[in-house]
């Protein structure tokens, strides 16, 4: 690794990017600088955008659905971040020994990522119907009808509900990305400490979690992307109602811009998203940089 | 394995580049041959109007062998995502439905759909058509939209429940209450409703704010021109919170989409629902025979009557490329013929006045006497004011089904009227 | 010695014991969907949901087949997903490749520009991606959709292909450059072969996600004939109509593919993600 200087072209990597970032640019880059412009604009979608400075930000900062959704978006991070990876990584470390019928666990486990999220939501969403759905219908045959709801009509309810479907469609995820990384393990060092009289615990502790923080890094990052850009199951289960209470940034900006045709307005949510995003970015990068050099 | 690996994309490649050269050679070859072409996008999704849909267009290109319809018919919320694109698209739909009235308007206020003025005046709409329809499709005197269709809103009810407990239709709001109790007493939940999509709630407040504070007061405040923060629209959530208070809904309506709460009227647990005529196409069919409705009580016989009576009909787009075959189309929709096998076919009401009523059955003979005997015909809630106002109004009507205090209403209508001053003042 | 082995059988056991119960609620959605889709809609509304099936149907898959117009809209998902995948597979490898190979100035700049992208709520490119298109001249073709496709996945694409090309040590590419190799074969024939598996695991996710997308198909195109299987199953969620037999078999008629495509490289695809850990 200090080798630093290598006999390459200084082109060469210019010429690798050429093609890939050109068509990043034309279809990603440039609608997101032109989006930057439009979030400082009034336009319905129909006419030319009336440029109108930051009136779209300080409306924003008034608007009460938007803090509702910003913090539904940590709470969905919140959750993001520890059951599914606690879950994941769990089942990688029992599934990654030579077990019998650990491939049919591993794509059994999997096998939720397979479906989209608005399958996954319209299956869910019958689960959860109130009359006829299987788990009221569960709970009352067990004498537990005053645990039965509107699993995504009750306010309080209705946010959990969503993420639960999420997290049951990641914990699969998480578990191939862990069971990827455990192969990078080094079998031996793992060995030694529990030769060296550590338990399994205190093995897992100090040996494998801390060379699986690559991968650790991956998956949080993943996480977090996932949980910011949550999007598809609010929408297909609640479109964000009851009155707001399951909205999420995306959800919110989709509506703004597509149902209320506020585009400046939806812009000026996706810029504050990407700014929020880009905290995370920059967090990744410093790792990433600081695990390299 | 790297083998196998390679050699698989490069035959996925192929096979799968062929058919965009393929599609693309059929698509410029359409476009360039004699034959004139339309295209049509429509959003009658549902089974039933999807059928009649293609019936009608399958009927147009037989009679009319020179023209070739493109036609699509997209799923009805995404029609309503997608009009944006179409309508700005170079080559945009010729010819698309949508909803009368402010819907409408919003589009040709900014220039997106064709004068077809010259379609009224051939057709001899202007003679065929009422009054207030031609009104409604007209901007600074010109035509530019066509509406074909259009049902009624009621209070729907089973007479067989009704008949069990000795009730008969209500007319007044004291009848109407006497009803909701008898019912109540027999365990019998009144009112049958499903909010999950928020509209069926919105029903609810155009009656109660139609018929406490009478159509003139309800449309200026759909237009902006009244501040909902008025004492008027508070009495109109303090009534509906009583009923809501008293047990009159069923529980957790927003749980269920509009239809899911049709079993709660088939099994006896409800007896009424607030809804459009499309009901029919929905109950099961134990109970199609068993459906019949009334006007919502009048609570003031002082005040105006208004009903809520939403219309659908077709627009051309202004850039259209092929505006003398989209006109060609719109005629046949509007044509006496067409008019009468859709009324026949999905029980909508036509808007051709040389429609025969003789076609019509009882029940649609009462709903049009209905709407004909009130003194204003609304849209309905969201296609009365604007869109973002909707959507603001629609969650406000949720919230207030959860939390409903004289605070609470206070609050709600307090916010409302922020978002109405944000909005009608720009 | 021997109470030793028989923990270690007993946690094996309990082991085995908390996976059998993990699967089993983990399947429990699938078999409800699975179960409501045979059924009739009228027996589950009028015998409730745990009532014992009286009648095993197909009727619902025919419906949602034909009433989502499935046979129309399925080979359409294909043409779209296909060249997008290969597209987006192919640059993204070129541009991993770059980000992790070299070192140059402005590389973390570009990286963060990838992963920025990918952190990008896409709805909000809708319209100016619809802008776009138009003034390219692709709006209502397949062209259009494949254009996206490739360009926003290149953001997630180069951010786990840079991530296992970066494990690979650079003892490789470098011996290669002393046999003579240049930059492209070192690409080509070195590198190339190793994330192969990689590839495949990321054309995994890759295919659910393209195949499943509505709302670009939705915005970028005008004609139902070029319409993806995902409008198919929009348009069983009628205006007023909601069968829930119905959607429920539309929604594991749409999942075929994906599932299929599953299975197929399932095979590569736990080795494709350990890729550059041990070789």
């Amino acid at each position: 690794m200090t080798k630093k200087s290598r006999l390459y072209n200084p082109l060469a990597p210019w010429l690798f990017l050429a093609a890939p970032l050109t068509i990043y640019m034309i279809w990603v880059i440039g609608p997101m600088l032109y989006t930057f412009y439009l979030s400082l604009t009034k336009w319905d979608g129909l006419t030319a955008p009336v440029f109108q400075g930051l009136r779209n930000y300080t409306r924003l900062m008034k608007d009460p659905v938007f803090f509702l959704s910003l913090k539904n978006n940590f709470i969905w991070i919140g959750f993001f971040i520890t059951v599914p990876v606690v879950f994941g990584l769990a089942l990688a470390m029992a599934l990654n020994k030579d077990i019998r019928g650990a491939k049919a666990f591993k794509a059994l486990f999997y096998s939720p990522m397979v479906l989209s999220l608005v399958v996954c939501g319209l299956i869910w969403s019958w689960l959860y119907n109130p009359s006829q759905g299987l788990i009221n219908t569960v709970l009352r045959s067990a004498g537990l009808g005053e645990l039965a709801r509107g699993w995504l009509s009750d306010p309080k309810y209705a946010l959990g509900s969503i993420i639960t479907v999420a997290i049951w469609r990641q914990v699969g995820y998480v578990m191939i990305l862990y069971l990827a990384g455990l192969q990078s393990v080094d079998p031996f060092l793992v060995e030694a400490s529990l030769i060296d009289g550590a338990n399994k615990w205190q093995s897992f502790r100090h040996v494998i979690l801390p060379q699986l923080r690559p991968i650790s890094i991956v998956v949080m990052v993943i996480s977090i992307i996932d949980s910011l850009r949550a999007f598809d199951l609010v929408s297909v289960m609640t479109r964000g109602g009851p009155y707001n209470m399951t909205s999420v940034l995306a959800n919110f900006m989709y509506i703004e811009s597509f149902n209320n045709y506020k585009m400046g307005y939806g812009a000026a949510i996706s810029v504050i998203l990407f700014m929020i995003s880009l905290v995370f970015i920059v967090l990744y990068l410093n790792v990433v940089m600081k695990d390299e050099s | 394995m790297k083998k196998l690996g390679l050699m698989l994309l490069a035959l996925i490649l192929c096979a799968s580049i062929l058919p965009i050269w393929g599609s693309g050679q059929t698509e410029g070859a359409a476009g360039a041959s004699e034959k004139g072409m339309v295209i049509y996008n429509s959003m009658n999704g549902d089974p039933e109007p999807r059928r009649v849909d293609e019936k009608l267009v399958a009927d147009f290109a037989a009679a009319n062998g020179d023209i070739e319809v493109v036609h699509s018919i997209i799923a009805h919320e995404d029609f309503k995502t997608a009009i944006r694109a179409y309508l700005t698209a170079s080559t945009p739909p010729d010819i698309m439905t949508w909803f009368a009235g402010n819907r409408a308007r919003f589009f040709i206020d900014k220039g997106l759909i064709m004068d077809i003025s010259d379609v009224w005046e051939d057709e001899g709409w202007n003679q065929s058509y009422a009054k207030s329809w031609q009104a409604m499709s007209s901007v600074d005197g010109k035509q530019y939209f066509l509406p074909t269709s259009w049902y009624w809103w009621a209070v729907y009810y089973r007479p067989s429940v009704f008949d069990s407990y000795g009730i008969e239709e209500p007319e007044t709001w004291d009848e109407f209450m006497d009803v909701c109790e008898t019912l109540k007493s027999n365990g019998v939940t009144p009112f049958a409703i499903g909010t999950k999509y928020r509209w069926t709630a919105a029903a609810w407040f155009d009656y109660l704010n139609m018929r406490l504070n009478g159509p003139q007061f309800h449309i200026d405040l759909m237009i902006g021109k009244e501040s909902y923060a008025d004492q008027r629209v508070k009495n109109v959530f303090t009534e509906w919170g009583k009923m809501i208070d008293k047990g009159y809904f069923i529980e957790d309506p927003a749980a269920y989409s509009w239809s899911e709460a049709i079993p709660f009227m088939a099994d006896g647990s409800a007896a009424m629902y607030l809804m459009g005529d499309f009901i029919r196409d929905s109950v099961p069919s134990s109970i199609a025979s068993d459906i019949d409705f009334f006007r919502f009580p009048i609570i003031d016989p002082s005040i105006p009557v208004g009903e809520d009576a939403p219309t659908d009909g077709y627009f051309l787009a202004a850039n259209a490329k092929n505006p003398e075959e989209a006109k060609a189309l719109l005629a046949f929709f509007g044509s006496k013929e067409v008019q009468e096998y859709t009324a026949n076919e999905l029980g909508r009401l036509p808007t051709n006045g040389e429609v025969d009523m003789s076609i019509f059955n009882e029940s649609q003979k009462k709903g049009i006497e209905m709407i004909n005997t009130a003194d204003f015909v609304a849209q309905f809630y969201d296609r009365d004011t604007t869109p973002e106002m909707a959507d603001e109004g629609m969650n406000a009507f949720m919230e207030f089904w959860d939390r409903h205090t004289a605070a609470d209403i206070d609050r709600i209508t307090s916010r409302l009227e922020e978002v109405r001053q944000e909005l009608f003042t720009e | 010695m021997r109470s030793g082995t028989a923990t270690k059988r007993l946690t094996r056991t309990l082991i085995y014991f908390l996976l059998i119960m993990g699967v089993a609620i983990w399947m429990i959605p699938f078999a409800a969907a699975v179960l409501t889709s045979f059924r009739s809609n009228d027996e589950i509304m009028t015998y409730g949901f745990l009532s014992f099936p009286k009648k095993l149907q197909f009727t619902s898959f025919i419906a949602a087949w034909n009433r989502g117009n499935l046979k129309q809209y399925l080979p359409n998902s294909f043409i779209i997903t296909i060249p997008s995948l290969v597209m987006t597979l192919y640059l993204s490898s070129l541009s991993a490749f770059a980000l992790s190979k070299y070192r140059f100035k402005g590389r973390n700049i570009l990286l963060g520009v990838f992963v920025g992208g990918m952190m990008l709520p896409f709805q909000i490119l809708l319209l100016p991606v619809f802008k776009l298109s138009e003034a390219l001249g692709i709006y209502d073709s397949y062209w259009g959709l494949i254009g996206i496709h490739t360009a926003f996945q290149l953001g997630f694409c180069t951010f786990v292909l840079r991530n296992y090309m970066v494990t690979i040590p650079d003892s490789v590419s470098e011996a290669a450059r002393i046999d003579g190799c240049n930059d492209f074969t070192i690409y080509s024939k070195i590198i190339m072969p190793l994330v192969i598996p990689a590839m495949a695991a990321i054309a995994t996710l890759e295919f659910t996600w393209i195949f499943n997308d509505y709302i670009w198909a939705l915005i970028l195109l005008r004609s139902e004939k070029l319409m993806p299987v995902t409008a198919g199953l929009a348009k069983l969620q009628g205006q007023y109509v909601m069968d829930w037999t119905v959607i429920t078999a539309g929604a594991l008629l749409a999942a075929v593919p994906t599932i299929l495509i599953f299975l197929f490289l399932q095979k590569y695809f736990i080795q494709g993600l350990t890729m550059g850990s041990n070789k």
